[in-house]
């Protein structure tokens, strides 16, 4: 059984200018020590399915509807009380921005005792060290020393470093990391995504890993979904979404991408916008951008259909799969032919 | 007015840097203020940019790209060196005499919120230079905005909305207009993409190139992000801590980095294919850039360097040497070959002596 299995989750706001859908119909599974990627431009829906999984969103004016199961229990369906339970002792999420996320009155080793008091029958003492523990665990150099520090006198990378501390500091089974190195330089960055790979082997967490940099996602993810306006537009293992990807999206991602290994002189790229979530296009919601689009993409909306012999790699496009596979290899012949 | 190639030849020097400084004194007191440390953002950083050429500079933060920046734009006053632009000495001119040359030097900022007056329409966002700079009759100015607008991709009629009414990648566009409306030569950017999606970035990248090619522009193009430096540059330099740690041609940098730096960055990076990402083995460098405040001796890099040798790197400051033409470097163990396995770049061969070239 996977440890997460997410099934037609569905979130709605209500605004002044009408329902936005922000997430229609999305489903995915996560194993036990396994990473998910979650990938798709900003709007698309990818953080608020990881807030309504975790509960966070405002009850006032939004509704969730779907099922989230969590080691079987719906997480959609919790009581509040044994939700907070399960935040942060069996679930944990890390944010973007560190500097945010961490109370900035509170020392480090104050905000990390609390986290494990709060889950854990254990003195203070204890939690104390334990907290330690996983300073040192994070590499915080002289950490007995910093564990009094207060937030502001870390850099960007050991916040975040903090806050990966904090969040697994309970040995969670699920981490939810939103964009959690979006904000830092690339040597942090790996530093960051190698320390996060160890740690999960260590402690045999799955990770969910919200991103737009499709580089990250190559280099630590097991299995992709990429989201556009709200909607799986394709999903598979890495190799799946990254040598055989099926949808034009996913194409225009890839295609988008500088990258350091291959030249090219012109990016490709994806004509337009993403569309306003309050009234999205009728059928394919990429139709609009799409330069494949053709009539039945307009009216019809495409399902989340296996592609042949790779029972797990789903997309949703109405396009012929002799026509993609013949653009993919295109696409990836462009790029990779010049690769040095 | 036409758009058009204006005054310098390509391949003439357009911009000379020689020896730059910037310190920011820290100051203690109120009334009193006393100078008790210095902040070395730009510590003594030299080099050209050829007309028509885009020169991207990278570094982590805090390694005084953005300072560089604008004190090439004379927004802060240079502490030491010398900038000559368009073979014109700009270093200390007043800010009556620069009035003439920003006509010719303009900038793109990195967040496209910010850097656009909310309160104002696009029409006179884009304009606003050219009354400045007293260009055109009122009908001749709305008629170059529009011509503008299309240029970067924008509905001309969007003349009088407002920068609230656009997305992140418009707003960016309106950004490019503005700095083309004066026919700029040198253009410098200052992490123009690092807000914006991935589509758009791409969209915000081809039209840079496209107008490049089209009004013959130079680019100083900043950026954190090797990727995108490497797709928009010619040449590369890389920054650290105040200093240039290697300059070279795009194809050099990238194929054969000498300086440890610029191969722990380059292997730093994220590749977006899962077989070469699982199969490279590089340099991950650990700790953060040290304070700019109390620089390492010598080689700025030696406290993380995984080739530093005692009584050597933090001893002799290594100057820029030469490796190929147009390719210097500030290491005095400079990598052999590239790629390099973890290993090999812990045992450096030996340090490198003569060939030396008196920059920056």
């Amino acid at each position: 059984m996977p440890l997460l299995e997410v099934k037609d989750l569905r979130t709605s706001f209500r605004t002044d200018d009408g329902i936005v859908k922000a997430v229609d119909g999305v489903t995915f599974s996560v194993e036990r020590g396994k990473t998910l990627g979650i990938v798709g431009e900003s709007g698309c829906g990818k953080s608020v399915t990881c807030l309504t999984i975790m509960g966070l969103n405002n009850r006032r004016n939004s509704t969730s509807s779907g099922e989230a199961l969590f080691n079987g229990e719906n997480l959609l369906e919790m009581s509040p009380r044994r939700l907070r339970d399960l935040r942060g002792n069996d679930v944990a999420m890390i944010f973007q921005d560190p500097m945010t996320s961490l109370n900035p009155v509170h020392s480090i080793g104050k905000q990390l005792v609390e986290a494990v008091m709060l889950h854990r029958d254990v003195t203070r003492k204890d939690a104390r060290l334990r907290a330690l523990e996983l300073l040192k665990a994070v590499g915080i150099p002289r950490a007995d020393r910093r564990i009094g520090d207060y937030p502001h006198q870390f850099s960007g990378g050991m916040r975040q470093r903090v806050m990966i501390a904090m969040a697994l500091i309970n040995e969670p089974d699920l981490l939810i990391a939103d964009e959690p190195t979006t904000a830092l330089d690339v040597t942090t960055q790996a530093q960051i995504l190698k320390l996060m790979t160890t740690l999960q082997d260590e402690f045999d967490t799955a990770i969910i890993m919200i991103t737009h940099d499709l580089g990250v996602v190559a280099e630590i993810a097991d299995d992709v979904v990429v989201m556009y306006a709200g909607k799986v537009a394709e999903e598979g293992t890495v190799d799946e979404i990254f040598t055989r990807p099926h949808h034009p999206y996913t194409w225009g991602l890839l295609g988008s991408l500088p990258r350091i290994d291959a030249d090219v002189e012109r990016l490709v790229q994806i004509q337009g916008q993403p569309p306003s979530l309050l009234n999205p296009p009728r059928g394919c919601r990429f139709h609009p951008r799409c330069p494949y689009v053709m009539d039945v993409c307009k009216t019809e909306q495409p399902l989340l259909m296996p592609v042949s012999h790779q029972p797990h790699h789903l997309q949703a496009c109405h396009l012929d799969e002799v026509t993609k596979d013949h653009e993919a290899a295109k696409l990836l012949d462009g790029t990779l032919a010049q690769v040095g | 007015m036409s758009m058009s190639l204006n005054g310098n030849r390509p391949g003439e020097d357009l911009l000379v840097v020689d020896d730059l400084v910037k310190h920011f004194p820290v100051t203690r007191g109120i009334v009193f203020q006393k100078e008790v440390a210095s902040v070395k953002a730009v510590d003594g950083i030299s080099f050209t940019v050829k007309q028509g050429e885009t020169l991207g500079v990278v570094g982590e933060s805090g390694c005084g790209k953005s300072t560089m920046a604008r004190c090439l734009m004379r927004l802060l006053d240079p502490t030491g060196g010398r900038i000559t632009f368009a073979g014109r000495d700009i270093t200390h001119l007043s800010r009556t005499e620069m009035r003439p040359i920003r006509r010719e030097l303009m900038m793109i900022f990195q967040d496209p919120y910010a850097s656009l007056n909310q309160r104002k329409r696009v029409g006179f966002i884009v304009a606003e230079a050219l009354q400045v700079h007293k260009i055109g009759t009122p009908a001749e100015i709305k008629r170059r905005v529009q011509e503008l607008l299309e240029v970067v991709g924008l509905n001309p009629e969007h003349y009088n909305r407002f920068p609230h009414e656009f997305s992140g990648g418009q707003r960016q566009r309106i950004g490019v207009a503005r700095a083309l409306a004066v026919n700029p030569k040198l253009i410098v950017c200052d992490e123009p993409v690092s807000a914006l999606d991935v589509s758009v970035q791409a969209q915000i990248l081809n039209l840079l190139k496209d107008l490049q090619r089209d009004f013959g522009l130079t680019y100083v193009f900043i950026a954190h992000d090797l990727n995108v430096v490497r797709h928009i540059s010619d040449r590369v330099m890389v920054m650290y801590l105040g200093k240039v740690a290697e300059i070279a041609s795009k194809e050099q940098l990238y194929a054969t980095p000498r300086h440890p730096y610029t191969g722990a960055l380059l292997s730093a990076v994220p590749i977006p294919n899962p077989e070469r990402g699982r199969l490279r083995r590089g340099i991950v460098l650990e700790g953060d850039v040290p304070n700019p405040i109390n620089p390492p001796n010598a080689c700025r890099f030696h406290p993380r360097c995984p080739r530093f040798h005692e009584g050597r790197c933090d001893v002799d400051e290594p100057p820029l040497y030469d490796f190929a033409a147009g390719h210097q470097a500030a290491c005095h163990y400079p990598l052999e070959r590239w790629p390099m396995t973890a290993d090999e770049i812990g045992r450096p061969g030996a340090a490198l002596v003569g060939n030396v070239t008196e920059a920056g």
